[in-house]
């Protein structure tokens, strides 16, 4: 989540709501919104306090250079900064649903809590309803969205309805697929077209489960993923790079290959050195020079059977080149760095860069600061 | 679980499982895999469980939709309905072959369709489900009747819906093949399908004319089809007789010259005329064998050169072996495709489940009449004869069959059961087809065992699914 400090009005609340600058505010005025008033002088901002004192109870300001006009905030105000829930120029753009989950992977780089968050999903809502532009995509994310039952549904009939041309992507292990009430709640004539991002960890149920610390979590997510085939649903499945993945990843795409053709793509993508992957070290930080040939191997295999298959979070120095087309620059804005090897790389344009993130955990692999001839060839 | 198995010749274990995947073992591994399969190496439990070779007693839900879904995926062409439907408008032929079962001098008469049926017989095709249809016309010579093609062409595409994808193939020597009538093939996107035996002098033995030129004309024929109609208009299969045997790589390299990229292997079927002739035209199978083998070595021989050229009957075992889906080929169904995948409408006006089965007709062994054109697909569908050819073929319930290795990728032949042995419910194992096709699998399962990976990576190509030019 990317945090903004700012000099805030202290009448704004928890509320979500949408930065306009001090000049345009008053065309886009509603009286069912909430805006935050980018401010960058004293006059303004008595002018809008003037306002608020003659009733318009829906503005706030905000003085802050961190802020663009658009983004979707909500307020600490206790902090003294704003949490920018969307933003316009972002590549990525998700919203975050709940910090609980079903599962606990041994990489989890947003390590669940139990405390009842369904605040959450109001604050979603609100975001949706506050844009007045488009994302090219919204990813939704937690903790497991399906616990929300019906609070997810809300969330994607709402976006169909505010967000028709945004695609909307949930990422989700699937494995709640396998209760009947929550896929007829969920997925029952849903008309927004969603893409479901779903976990696979391993081709027999002990070797997901254990990086999922489940037990049957395999199977429920094989059922989800067939429920999820039988409603028409498309799916990308992801299986994160982790040692006890990349030990079985020729046979795991096998797997993939022969049981699960219908997915749309299959994403191969490195850890983020963060949340329970700091504690696992052992079997999350891994060298993927040192595993090319394993990457090789599954790339065959998937290639063999025409599985489409992308490559994420893992820059070009650290895969095999014969990857390199299916390589992604897949790292939210927020959360990507370059290192210093990384200047004056040639592959530096097309490459995904490295998880801010990996300065206190570790990198994917060693860097490599790669010639032009090298690229190129 | 149920899982079967069976002694390779290099002494290796194949066992097979309900989905179709399969795993190798030798004998130790084997041994420890059926008593006390928790020894096996934890990496290997999990590779044998994600092929439904090794479960617990009890398989989860998921696990049981996900095995379910592959059974049905195996089974989608013998499950949606006739998708091949063959025509005989006439018998008439201009060649002679020996091992030819059917076919009729062009003086003879009695042997064409008459107008009414064969209207009637296409509007039967046109009530079939299956959005992806092929039309066949089979003969005989069908372009001695190139009249009867064309209306049935028209018949068919103007009373097709718009969600029917029909493609046309046409099974002719190509002698009579004209400019106009190229122009209506192409203009409706219809496949000629040939036969091509190999080099001259073998092609113009296997099949006498006149002017002892059937070789020649066919050449002409398959030139004029990819000049006028599309340089992939034409497909070419070979039968193999006696004198096949010794040349198999001329064979091969016949069809390297003539630029096709597929071939096809067949062995001769001992119907009708040719089993008269068996003494003078049979081979063992074994003979067969050796024969298929060092075509196939010569295949390999030249696409290592960079020469794109497909065999098709290894392509139908490939993809029952390695690909997850059914590629589309009536062959090796079970049920048998045979009056379900397939019916053939015959000059006589009597509906037959296959080819094999038309001939057999000819030979004086009516009983496999579905019905008369003109009965409902309905009717035909649910005819005697299709609920014999059924039974007479689900490897679940045949001894021999059901616990057979190959059983997810094989099926009996009840049509041949019943040409060669008076009966559709001979034990398989007794068959020809059957010794046939256990050797076959054997021998790809042998050649995938040692592979290397290119030849890992073409048989794999080979199994794909795909959009067949004319070998149906």
């Amino acid at each position: 989540m990317r945090r903004v400090s700012a000099d805030l009005d202290e009448r704004c609340g928890l509320r979500v709501r949408r930065v306009v600058d001090f000049e345009g505010f008053a065309a886009q005025w509603e009286p069912s919104m909430f805006f935050l008033v980018r401010v960058q002088t004293p006059e303004e901002r008595r002018s809008i306090e003037d306002l608020q004192r003659t009733g318009l109870d829906n503005l706030a300001w905000a003085i802050s250079d961190q802020l663009e006009i658009g983004d979707i905030v909500v307020a600490r105000p206790s902090k003294g900064e704003l949490i920018v829930l969307l933003r316009a120029s972002d590549t990525h753009h998700a919203l975050f649903l709940t910090n609980r989950c079903n599962s606990n992977c041994l990489m989890c780089s947003q390590p669940p809590t139990k405390d009842d968050d369904g605040w959450l999903v109001e604050e979603a809502l609100e975001a949706i309803r506050h844009l007045n532009w488009h994302p090219r995509t919204i990813g939704l994310t937690g903790g497991e969205p399906l616990l929300l039952g019906g609070g997810l549904r809300r969330i994607l009939d709402a976006m169909g309805q505010h967000l028709p041309q945004t695609a909307v992507e949930v990422l989700t292990n699937g494995r709640l697929f396998a209760d009947m009430s929550v896929v007829e709640t969920v997925l029952s004539d849903l008309s927004t077209k969603v893409r479901w991002l779903v976990p696979l960890y391993g081709h027999a149920n002990f070797l997901h489960d254990f990086v999922v610390q489940a037990p049957g979590a395999f199977d429920e997510t094989i059922d989800g993923l067939l429920t999820l085939q039988e409603h028409q649903q498309e799916i990308q499945l992801r299986s994160v790079l982790i040692s006890p993945v990349l030990e079985v990843l020729p046979e795991l795409a096998l797997f993939v290959a022969r049981n699960l053709p219908f997915i749309r793509e299959w994403a191969l993508m490195g850890c983020e050195p963060i949340g329970f992957a700091l504690a696992n070290r052992e079997a999350c930080e891994v060298d993927l020079v040192a595993w090319g040939a394993t990457l090789e191997q599954a790339r065959a295999v998937l290639r063999t059977y025409r599985i489409p298959h992308v490559w994420m979070n893992t820059p070009l120095c650290a895969l095999p080149q014969s990857l390199w087309p299916q390589a992604l620059k897949s790292i939210s804005d927020w959360k990507n760095v370059f290192a210093p090897e990384c200047d004056g790389c040639a592959a530096r344009q097309s490459c995904s860069g490295l998880f801010a993130w990996h300065e206190r955990g570790w990198k994917p692999a060693p860097l490599r600061t790669m010639e032009t001839t090298e690229v190129n060839s | 679980m149920p899982s079967r198995h069976r002694l390779l010749p290099d002494g290796h274990i194949i066992v097979t499982g309900a989905a179709g995947d399969f795993a190798f073992f030798d004998s130790e591994e084997f041994d420890r895999f059926c008593v006390s399969p928790e020894k096996l190496d934890l990496h290997k439990q999990a590779d044998l469980r994600a092929r439904f070779l090794l479960s617990d007693e009890a398989m989860p839900k998921g696990m049981q939709r996900l095995l379910a879904s592959r059974v049905a995926a195996k089974r989608e062409t013998v499950t949606s309905g006739p998708s091949l439907h063959a025509i005989v408008p006439t018998l008439q032929c201009a060649h002679s072959c020996q091992y030819c079962q059917v076919s009729r001098t062009l003086g003879d008469k009695g042997y064409t369709m008459s107008l009414a049926d064969l209207d009637a017989a296409c509007d039967t095709i046109l009530e079939s489900a299956s959005n992806q249809l092929t039309v066949e016309f089979q003969g005989g010579d069908p372009l001695l009747r190139f009249d009867l093609v064309k209306h049935a062409i028209l018949r068919i595409r103007e009373g097709a819906a718009a969600n029917h994808r029909i493609r046309f193939v046409v099974a002719s020597t190509l002698h009579q093949l004209d400019e106009a009538m190229c122009a209506f093939f192409k203009e409706h996107s219809v496949y000629m399908s040939t036969s091509l035996d190999g080099p001259r002098a073998l092609h113009n033995a296997n099949r006498p004319t006149r002017g002892r030129n059937a070789y020649e004309r066919t050449l002409a024929g398959i030139q004029l089809a990819r000049e006028k109609i599309g340089a992939d208009a034409v497909a070419a299969l070979m039968t193999t007789t006696k004198a096949s045997l010794a040349l198999p790589e001329e064979i091969v390299d016949e069809y390297v010259r003539q630029g096709f990229r597929e071939i096809f292997l067949r062995p001769l079927n001992s119907y009708g005329f040719a089993k008269r002739n068996q003494n003078l035209l049979g081979y063992s199978v074994q003979d067969f064998l050796n024969f298929y083998r060092r075509g196939l070595d010569r295949i390999m021989y030249w696409n290592q050169r960079g020469v794109e050229l497909r065999e098709v009957y290894a392509s139908i075992l490939l993809n029952k072996m390695l690909s997850t889906f059914d590629g589309g080929y009536v062959d090796l169904q079970s049920p048998t495709g045979a009056g379900s995948s397939v019916l053939v409408y015959n000059y006589d006006g009597f509906v037959y489940p296959s080819d094999e089965a038309r001939m057999l007709a000819e030979t004086g062994d009516r009983s496999l009449r579905m019905g008369r054109i003109g009965e409902s697909l309905n009717e035909l569908l649910n005819s005697p004869v299709r609920q014999q050819l059924v039974e007479a073929s689900d490897v679940q319930s045949m001894t021999d069959c059901r616990d057979c290795a190959y059983n997810l990728y094989c099926s009996p032949n009840p049509v041949d059961a019943l040409a060669q042995h008076g009966t559709m419910t001979v034990a398989a194992g007794a068959t020809e087809h059957c010794q046939r096709h256990m050797a076959l699998f054997d021998a790809m399962f042998l050649t995938l065992r040692a592979a290397d990976e290119d030849t890992s990576a073409r048989m794999h190509e080979w199994a794909q699914v795909r959009e067949s030019c004319a070998n149906a």
